[in-house]
């Protein structure tokens, strides 16, 4: 079987790591926000509910891309596993991850629909502005979050073993300086307005097409850093 | 069994010549091999093949094709030769030394031998002469 | 010596950490199906040689060639060496079994019968995590890995920390075994000399990060000799000869001498009533070092 395939099975020991807490946090959340659906249905509120619980197993994808260098690099070295088996091996796992997450999603949102939110009218997984594209607009934006936000992690993390927590930190100050001199420079030419507009005219289906972007540049990086890595 | 500070093929050779001249190993008996004599030791193979490969160049021990090594004929008065050599050389010259130091010279020394020699021969059923 | 034998060409490699110099300018081959000891103290520069062989580590400056090629990430060099450093690191949820089963992945002539025997011979728990593992456990999963990967190339970086000397001699015989059933090229590095000295066919020391020793064991082995006795007696001796260590103790004194005794010689020494006692490769090896960093310190001294 192809070595960068294996690659994918060798993350996969991490069973922990890349199954089960994604999974239960998923449950979990999913769980918990309905809980709080049917509680604020069955004190008389109509709805519809939107609660931001859907976003949490997109979020452990941050700490999954970066045990998925920290956990698994190291040892991949051992297995005499080149830099790039074990890049483009890890991404495949990842991808994987997040098709799975993002099929769980479309589906779950289209059960939603029909079930006009779970019979309480309320939504965790069809937020109105990511399934106006249909479902496979849906899949394709999870899919992309759940990426992007992987490959932030492991991004970070690679960047952290290569030049150290110092590197690191300025980086993401870095970009959240930037960050706020885009929010200055919005605000102080009053342009909220047409920004707003811009960014809901692409929809979800164009947002994901720009993380997508992201992540391959932030994909690009990581691999150049890797190749200079030491386990 | 194996020392310090001297070459481990010579010693492994030594061995084996050991067990020809005290005729445990028989002239055109098989030889242990040198994965054998390796496993014995515990030592790299490489090092055996070493002290075997000397033995033959000495023409101690010789290849049967597809079967393995084994002891030359002639090889037990060969080695003997060369022990008696060497014998001199290791053995009488510290003999002498120690002599000297105190005070016994050679005849003194003959004698000591003759009577030793005797109290041997004397309490061994048979000689060690062949 | 045939020199289409080699598989590892190094030369004029170099390891520069800041200011620190790891690897000084290093050059060696190493040979097919030979095994050889890399020795030398704890933070002379072993490591970080076999580290930079596996493309695992990079060289500021120097050429290194495994099987005529450049290792770095070129799998089909490899996937033909195995390289289990001293204190590894597995996947946090690992067994032993996620361990070895990655490994026969990975290692084309990975042998799972061998890995059983191996498991068994070490007494190695399956069921415990192996970050949950003693030192020496940790270590039998290293050796493990390394011998039943039959990896062309397989080295050992110091695999016997935490292993009894039960568990020690298990994995000499065992590798000697198999070595002699299946050879392959074997670089283990070790600080246990003596330990190690029969193993090994070719010996190379490294001090400092630079290369003071590079001879076949046996070779090695004769090279010096233990006088001693009476201290003028001694000192009259050795006089003309290269001394590399001397102890006393009132009148007596035990010197380390290079070079072989001559028939003449051992007659002199009997009749000047001195002993002479064998050096251990471990001895030797330690006393020509401690030499060769004394001699440079004083020459450094010489050049202020």
């Amino acid at each position: 079987m192809n070595r960068t395939v294996n690659v994918v099975r060798m993350q996969l020991i991490n069973k922990q790591t890349f199954v089960w807490v994604p999974l239960i946090v998923l449950g979990a959340s999913f769980a918990m926000s309905i809980a709080i659906y049917a509680i604020l249905n069955s004190s008389g509120l109509e709805g519809p509910f939107y609660g931001g619980g859907s976003q949490a197993p997109l979020w452990i994808l941050l700490f999954v891309g970066i045990s998925s260098l920290t956990l698994t690099f190291p040892f991949s070295q051992a297995m005499s596993v080149t830099r790039r088996e074990f890049f483009f091996g890890t991404m495949l796992a990842a991808a994987m991850c997040a098709a799975l997450l993002a099929a769980v999603f479309a589906i779950g949102g289209l059960i939603e629909e029909a079930t006009n939110g779970w019979g309480i009218n309320g939504y965790f997984f069809a937020l109105d502005w990511v399934v106006e594209d249909g479902a496979l607009g849906a899949a394709f934006f999870y899919f992309v979050m759940a990426m992007l936000i992987f490959m932030l992690g492991f991004w970070s993390a690679t960047v952290y073993k290569r030049s150290g927590a110092l590197v690191l930190t300025l980086i993401w100050v870095g970009v959240g300086v930037l960050l706020l001199v885009a929010i200055w420079a919005i605000t102080r030419f009053e342009v909220w307005g047409e920004v707003i507009s811009s960014l809901v005219g692409l929809g979800a289906v164009g947002l994901a097409a720009w993380g997508l972007l992201l992540t391959l540049v932030l994909g690009g990086i990581s691999y150049l850093t890797l190749r200079r890595t030491v386990p | 069994m194996i020392e310090e500070g001297r070459a481990l093929f010579l010693q492994i050779a030594e061995s084996v010549e050991d067990s020809i001249i005290d005729g445990s190993l028989a002239e055109e008996a098989q030889a242990p091999s040198t994965n054998e004599l390796a496993a014995f030791y515990r030592i790299n193979p490489a090092t055996a093949a070493k002290g075997v490969a000397m033995l033959t160049d000495k023409g101690v021990l010789y290849k049967r094709r597809g079967i393995g090594m084994f002891v030359a004929p002639g090889a037990r008065e060969l080695l003997m030769n060369e022990r008696r050599t060497a014998f001199a050389d290791r053995f009488v010259e510290p003999l002498l030394a120690e002599a000297r130091k105190l005070g016994l010279g050679p005849e003194d020394l003959e004698q000591l031998i003759r009577d030793r020699a005797g109290a041997h021969v004397a309490t061994t059923t048979e000689g060690n002469a062949r | 010596m045939t020199t289409g034998n080699n598989v590892i060409e190094v030369k004029n490699l170099t390891k520069r950490y800041r200011d620190v110099v790891a690897v000084d300018d290093v050059s060696f081959t190493i040979e097919k199906d030979t095994i050889y000891g890399l020795l030398g103290r704890n933070g002379a520069g072993k490591t970080t040689v076999m580290s930079i062989l596996t493309a695992q580590n990079f060289a500021t400056s120097g050429d290194v060639r495994v099987f005529g090629m450049q290792p770095y990430e070129n799998a089909k060099v490899l996937s033909r060496m195995c390289f289990v450093r001293e204190s590894q690191k597995y996947p946090d949820d690992a067994l032993p079994k996620h361990a070895f089963g990655a490994a026969k992945l990975f290692f084309p002539a990975w042998d799972d019968e061998l890995a059983a025997q191996l498991i068994d011979d070490f007494q190695l728990p399956q069921k415990t995590r192996i970050k949950k593992m003693s030192r020496g456990q940790l270590s039998a999963v290293g050796v493990i890995i390394g011998i039943a990967s039959r990896a062309e190339i397989t080295f050992f970086d110091e695999p016997y920390l935490g292993l009894d000397a039960v568990a020690r001699q298990i994995f000499y015989d065992r590798l000697l075994e198999d070595y002699t059933e299946h050879p392959r090229t074997v670089i283990l590095s070790s600080h246990l000399i003596d330990e190690v000295s029969n193993l090994i066919e070719r010996v190379l020391v490294i001090d400092h990060g630079r290369i003071v020793m590079d001879e076949a064991t046996d070779a090695v082995r004769d090279r010096a000799a233990n006088i001693v006795g009476d201290a003028s007696a001694v000192d009259a001796f050795v006089a003309g000869r290269q001394v590399i260590h001397r102890e006393s103790l009132g009148n007596v004194a035990s010197v380390t001498v290079l070079g072989a005794l001559s028939l003449a010689d051992r007659e002199r020494l009997a009749a000047a009533g001195l002993d002479v006692a064998p050096v251990s490769l471990q001895q030797l090896i330690v006393r020509t070092t401690q030499n060769a960093a004394g001699s440079a310190a004083s020459e450094e001294g010489a050049l202020r």
